[in-house]
């Protein structure tokens, strides 16, 4: 008998909540949800557009072969360079006082009055300047060379998957998880219960024979399977176009190493980002009618967490999250204040933040399955 | 427990300070009742305490036996077409219907032959398909009413149901409530328009500020009313002399001729004495073609009771 019912109220959330992706998919009030979702994917499409034009205005410029690029040493003259690489990008000389010569070196100050010599002396003395650029397809190589002696080499790779991905990981912690997903959930699941007050359609589902508590699991599945899609979609979109442009030797490397591993903790990570966020403000679209407290008290909550006592971080949805994702976020170590704010806690392991975070929900949604039963209609006082 | 009857025992609902009902009692039988009062008197709101859209501040609510805080059991027996003039966005005129009987435990195809018949019962099958936000009033209201009855409920309840049907369409509800009460259903209705009520009721509920103000069928209320004398039409041929006979008897208040002398209105304090009189003149060799009472109305019940301010 027992199993019978809850066969039956199974197929009822489930009905419910087939009903209700429509609403949580394609709700006029939620469309901004989609470009929090594909703000990542777009912003690094943008890049990897951004960086196709400029490898392409090198290539026109000249193209030389990796070898020749990776040949060049410290010492050789630029006559020896150009001879064997003919094609520079940029070809630009230019003189200069020693004295500015000097500064630009870095040497100290002292180090000139060591030389005896006044600064009217060094004013007439010049060094000859050249800066030669090649560009071998990925790389722009800077060879600086004073008196016609290379003296630096500086490798600028156009894309850079190392530098890419860590700014994924600070994008994916600082934006995603912290404001995409915090306020696309509250888009999302506040709709499910106080949008329908305010369209004045809940009372359709409270005259169903439904439990309230099927009721409210069947709207909280429709919510995750929509906040899914969106944002673990949203999240894999972006760090395919992370990695897109990096399809070469680099790319496939790191993929055959960690790349699928980090897609899938960063695609888990969102998931189970809407799944504790969506419990958390589902049951606050039941508990009160303007979704902004909440908001603010909850983000509020989520920032501090770091620096409240272990057992008050663990209360944080936050905090299971960020031990989830593959790679840490990159901190500015310039900025002490934003570092104060972001420092995250301590990460716990991946088992255990996916426990913590079925645990946060399993607690937030009981809670909102006891506030569920109370909830009456009056759409007056909405 | 189970029971027959819905059952309100000394019900109190406040919307914050504001009173919604006070300490309503009530045991509504089988048949068609009507909840009459005026705007903001109180019906909704008992429609709702008894449906579970609200739960009373305090007392209780019993449905055939059921609470009305168990819907997965209430709805089962229960149907109520609100007065919510609003449905899902997304729902067309069958789905509207459909979805909620697939709840129900209905398969697919079950559930769309009912949703079919319901909807035909209400004369909406040709904008079936087509989506409820886009209904006029009317059509809004048939679609509510064939969601209400879809599942062939026990207990019918429907705020206002006649509104914005047309004189058929009319005519094919009515005759519903009336198959259902024939079938020792509950068929529930608050209206405004107090002579369908006076023609489908078997029981009146007069509310006024959220307080019960009569309730039985509209003959035993109307007996109740001691405070304001009976009042009858009577045809006949000899009008003034009968008019005479009846003045002498002390029950009779007031008389009034017509004025084609074929009929008069007696106003009584007492209908037994009354008949008895008329019993008297027609063995005395009066002819009296007809008497009809004219105050046994809810029209004249809600005058009586509520005074002006009907809504």
């Amino acid at each position: 008998m027992t199993a019978a019912i809850t066969r039956v109220e199974v197929q009822q959330a489930w009905t419910i909540a087939r009903s209700e992706m429509r609403r949580a998919f394609l709700s006029k009030r939620g469309l901004w949800v989609y470009l929090l979702a594909l703000f990542p994917a777009a912003a690094y499409l943008a890049h990897d557009v951004q960086m196709k034009v400029m490898e392409e205005r090198w290539a026109r410029h000249g193209l030389t072969s990796v070898q020749l690029v990776d040949s060049f040493t410290k010492g050789e003259t630029a006559d020896a360079v150009l001879k064997r690489a003919p094609n520079p990008a940029f070809d630009h000389s230019w003189k200069n006082r020693r004295d500015d010569d000097g500064d630009r070196d870095g040497r100290a100050a002292e180090g000139r009055e060591k030389d005896g010599k006044d600064r009217k002396e060094r004013a007439e003395e010049t060094v000859q300047r050249r800066a030669i650029t090649y560009f071998d397809g990925q790389r722009v190589v800077d060879l600086r060379f004073s008196d016609g002696v290379l003296q630096e080499k500086l490798v600028r790779p156009i894309r850079d998957l190392e530098k890419d991905r860590r700014i994924f990981a600070g994008i994916f912690q600082y934006f995603y998880l912290r404001l995409a997903i915090f306020f696309g959930c509250l888009g999302i699941f506040m709709n499910l219960f106080r949008g329908e007050m305010l369209d004045k359609t809940l009372h359709f589902w409270f005259l169903m024979p439904v439990r309230r508590e099927v009721l409210l699991a069947g709207k909280y599945v429709a919510g995750l399977v929509a906040a899914s899609v969106i944002f673990g979609g949203g999240a894999l979109l972006g760090y395919a176009a992370v990695l897109w442009p990096h399809s070469g030797v680099e790319g496939q490397a790191f993929m055959a190493a960690a790349g699928w591993s980090h897609a899938f903790w960063y695609a888990a990570a969102a998931v189970l980002g809407c799944l504790g966020y969506g419990s958390v403000f589902l049951a606050a679209g039941l508990l009160l009618r303007n979704p902004i407290i909440p908001a603010a008290v909850i983000l509020l909550w989520e920032s501090i967490n770091g620096f409240l006592p272990a057992v008050l971080q663990k209360l944080s949805v936050l905090y299971y999250l960020q031990s989830l994702c593959p790679e840490a976020a990159p901190i500015d170590e310039n900025s002490p204040m934003l570092r104060l704010l972001l420092a995250p806690a301590a990460p716990a392991s991946k088992s255990l933040a996916i426990a913590g975070l079925v645990v946060v929900t399993a607690l937030v949604l009981w809670a909102a399955s006891r506030a569920v039963r109370k909830i009456e209609i009056n759409y007056s006082t909405e | 427990m189970t029971s027959s009857e819905v059952i309100f025992t000394d019900v109190s609902k406040f919307y914050g300070e504001v009173l919604g009902v006070n300490k309503v009692t009530l045991h509504i039988p089988p048949g068609i009742t009507s909840l009459v009062g005026p705007n903001g008197s109180g019906k909704t709101t008992l429609m709702n305490l008894m449906t579970g859209l609200i739960r009373p501040g305090r007392g209780s609510i019993s449905v055939l036996g059921l609470s009305p805080t168990e819907p997965e059991k209430l709805m089962r027996v229960t149907g109520y077409a609100t007065q919510f003039d609003s449905s899902p966005r997304w729902a067309t005129g069958m789905e509207f219907v459909t979805t909620g009987l697939t709840l129900y435990g209905y398969s697919q195809n079950e559930a769309r032959n009912r949703a079919w018949q319901a909807l035909d019962q209400v004369g909406l099958t040709e904008a079936a398909d087509r989506k409820v936000a886009g209904y006029s009033k009317g059509m809004r209201q048939r679609v509510r009413l064939a969601q209400a009855i879809a599942h062939d409920p026990q207990v019918l309840v429907l705020d206002e149901p006649l509104n914005g049907l047309d004189p058929l369409v009319r005519a094919d509800t009515i005759s519903l409530f009336r198959r259902y009460a024939a079938e020792g259903r509950h068929v529930i209705i608050s209206s405004h328009v107090l002579q369908e009520v006076d023609l489908i009721s078997d029981q009146v509920i007069l509310i006024s500020n959220g307080m019960i103000v009569a309730e039985g069928e509209i003959r035993g209320v109307r007996d109740e009313i001691s405070e304001h004398p009976s009042q009858f039409i009577i045809r006949c041929r000899d009008a003034s002399r009968i008019a005479s006979l009846l003045f002498c008897e002390d029950h009779v208040t007031e008389i009034k001729m017509n004025d084609d002398r074929l009929g008069l209105l007696v106003l009584t304090r007492n209908r037994e004495e009354f008949s008895r009189a008329l019993t008297r003149i027609a063995l005395a060799g009066y002819v009296i073609d007809g008497v009809i009472p004219s105050d046994e109305s809810v029209d004249a019940l809600y005058e009586y009771l509520i005074g002006g301010g009907r809504s």
